[in-house]
């Protein structure tokens, strides 16, 4: 085990002593701290609001009338709903809606387009760390240690995953202290109020924030595990980066195009959001969450199988 | 040495390689002792770095079988590896990091490697100064010597060193020299060297193995090697075409070179004084007789047929 350890040591100082490293990092930060300004300079001074409890109630009183008149739109109905329950809940336990932005709303809202960041930091690292000894010819003094090619690949692919918690740490910490900075720390005892099938619940900020980061880091772990396959079969680090971030990014697309199709299910790529599932409408009416889960776990179980034969079976030719 | 009933270090049994139809490598067995420098010679292309590859797993054989001390290297890779230190090709270390954390890196991978002994090969390249410099600013020798270093660090059994003198000046060839001498010595290790430079190998192997075209065309001792090859004698002359025409002509001997001043003939030592009287019977002018010890480079040419590339 400490022989794994240091295996992982290895490859986190291959990792992280080089250039690019810094660089992602640096701008994750940068982003995080430029959002915030902009958020900061582009809301208006938030007023002080004295009857908000009669504005909700107003509110869901429009909402009521809206329900009875988008007819079958069940995903429209959901929301009208969540809306008017969260609304009631405010007003019964006397919690007072903030008038802008806190620190938070902040966090929150950073999380999801800032995971996609980390996804393709994490698919750069991780192509890089497999094929770039290939291209470099370091490979040839790696594998001559009495270690397993296997042992090799699996601690660079799990420093890079490591590097991808490191990032979500890195986000949760500075996104929190730039809101708090910028928004007000007493922000930070602000309850979350969540909304499932019809009940209104009071949980914390934090869990719920880094359960937005776990949904959307199963399409991280997904593609970075492609990007691993894609550099291991052809141990080309560019070609692995451009292949996997074009699949993330056209993801959505090639799930719409083939949406009228019922084997549309059986596609990585539509499983990869289980947000779908929380928000009650799921890409088709025959997919749950275990269908994805268990469509997902074949993915990977093929992905991992192969990018190990391919890193583990080939001569070293470099 | 490979006379004595000795177990030996590395064995190579029938090893065959095919890179899709073509055979590389065919049917090469040898074996190598401990205490012994090996030298494995062959022109470009012969197939000496796929022969290493092999021997360190980072190609499989196609045929065959090889043993590290008795470990295959198929079938018990760990117990294998542990036991060589290899330079395959170039020293290619990772640039960005520093001469030492390379070394850091490589002693990591195997148990039981302190921190002294990371000092002490460092010390024995000769890189102290430049250690903690990037390896991205070191010159070709220097990386050579720092390749040597992460070859010696776990004190291996096998020493499997790749053209190791490419890069190095004369002074850093003449320490890598003695270095392998002392090692296979006084430590027992076998050194496997490849190397282009034929000269070299001359001053640093014990035997040597010839590869052409991937077949093994024959493993010698050097001193067998230059016996085999010797019995050539330069006669310096005034006319070395007429001095030439004379020999064949009287003594049926058919020169090897002939040039405007002299000529070589090879004959057996006994027979100098014949031909120096027919010489001078002849009206040649002698102005000097030596024999002439054909270097191992002229020896591997004339084994070899001269430099073939495939
Ligand atoms: N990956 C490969 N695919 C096909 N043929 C290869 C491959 N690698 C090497 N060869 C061929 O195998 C033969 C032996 O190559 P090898 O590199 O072992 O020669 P070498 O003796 O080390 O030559 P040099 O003295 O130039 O280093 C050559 O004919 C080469 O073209
Ligand atoms: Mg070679």
């Amino acid at each position: 085990m400490t022989e794994f350890f240091r295996l992982i040591q290895n490859e986190n100082m291959k990792i992280y002593r080089r250039q690019s490293a810094k660089v992602m990092l640096i701008l994750l930060l940068g982003l995080i701290l430029a959002a915030g300004l902009i958020v900061k300079t582009s809301q208006p001074a938030p007023k002080e609001n004295t009857h908000w409890k009669q504005e909700l109630v107003q509110q869901n009183q429009v909402l009521e009338k809206q329900q009875t008149q988008v007819g079958g739109n069940r995903q429209a109905i959901n929301q009208i709903k969540k809306t008017i329950a969260l609304n009631q809940y405010r007003i019964d336990h006397n919690l007072k809606p903030s008038g802008g932005e806190t620190l938070w709303g902040f966090v929150s809202g950073a999380a999801g387009n800032t995971v996609l960041l980390i996804s393709i930091f994490t698919i750069i690292v991780v192509a890089g760390s497999i094929a770039s000894e290939f291209d470099t010819g370091t490979i040839k003094l790696l594998l001559i240690r009495p270690v397993y090619r296997t042992e090799i690949l699996l601690a660079k692919y799990l420093s890079s995953l490591l590097f991808a918690v490191l990032c979500l740490v890195l986000l949760f910490l500075f996104s929190w202290l730039i809101g708090g900075l910028f928004f007000g720390f007493d922000g930070a005892a602000e309850a979350h109020l969540s909304y499932t099938s019809g009940v209104v619940h009071q949980t914390s900020w934090t869990l719920a924030v880094w359960k937005d980061y776990l949904l959307n880091g199963v399409s991280l772990f997904m593609m970075v595990t492609v990007a691993g396959l894609i550099a291991a079969a052809f141990r080309n680090g560019g070609l692995a980066i451009g292949l996997s971030i074009f699949m993330m990014m056209g993801s959505s697309i090639i799930v719409t195009l083939l949406s009228g199709y019922s084997w549309v299910k059986y596609v990585l790529f539509a499983n990869l959001d289980l947000t779908q599932y929380a928000s009650g409408t799921p890409l088709r009416s025959d997919m749950t969450l275990g269908f994805s889960l268990v469509v997902l776990a074949v993915y990977y179980v093929v992905i991992a199988l192969a990018g190990w034969l391919f890193y583990t079976r080939r001569d070293i030719k470099a | 040495m490979a006379n004595e009933p000795k177990k030996p270090a590395v064995v190579l049994e029938h090893v065959t390689k095919k890179f899709g139809r073509k055979t590389v490598i065919d049917d090469l067995s040898f074996k190598i002792y401990g205490g012994e420098v090996f030298g494995f010679l062959g022109p470009n292309g012969a197939g000496k770095t796929t022969t290493i590859r092999m021997i360190v797993g980072l190609m499989r054989m196609t045929r065959g079988n090889i043993f590290i001390q008795g470990h295959s290297v198929k079938g018990d890779f760990r117990q294998a590896m542990r036991q060589v230190g290899a330079i395959v090709e170039n020293p290619e270390m990772y640039k960005f990091l520093t001469g030492y954390q390379n070394l850091v890196h490589y002693a990591r991978m195997i148990p039981g490697i302190s921190k002294e002994r990371i000092g002490e090969v460092v010390k024995l390249v000769d890189l102290e100064e430049r250690i903690n410099e990037k390896v991205k600013k070191y010159s070709l020798g220097m990386r050579q010597r720092l390749g040597l270093a992460q070859a010696l660090l776990h004190h291996p059994s096998v020493l499997i060193l790749d053209e190791p003198t490419n890069g190095l000046d004369p002074q850093g060839i003449h320490d890598l020299r003695n270095y392998l001498h002392d090692l296979s010595r006084r430590e027992g290790v076998a050194v496997i060297v490849s190397s282009h430079l034929l000269s070299e190998m001359q001053l640093m192997c014990d035997r040597i193995g010839i590869i052409q075209k991937g077949k093994l065309l024959g493993v010698e001792t050097v001193s067998q090697f230059m016996e085999e090859g010797g019995g050539k004698v330069r006669f310096t002359v005034n006319d070395g075409a007429k001095a030439a025409q004379t020999v064949k002509d009287k003594l049926a001997l058919n020169p090897l070179t002939v040039l405007t001043d002299a000529f070589e003939l090879a004959i057996a030592y006994e027979k100098i004084p014949v031909v120096v009287d027919t010489l001078v019977n002849g009206g040649t002018r002698i102005y000097g007789v030596e024999s002439v010890t054909q270097s191992l480079e002229d020896r591997f040419l004339e084994v070899t047929g001269g430099k073939q590339h495939d």
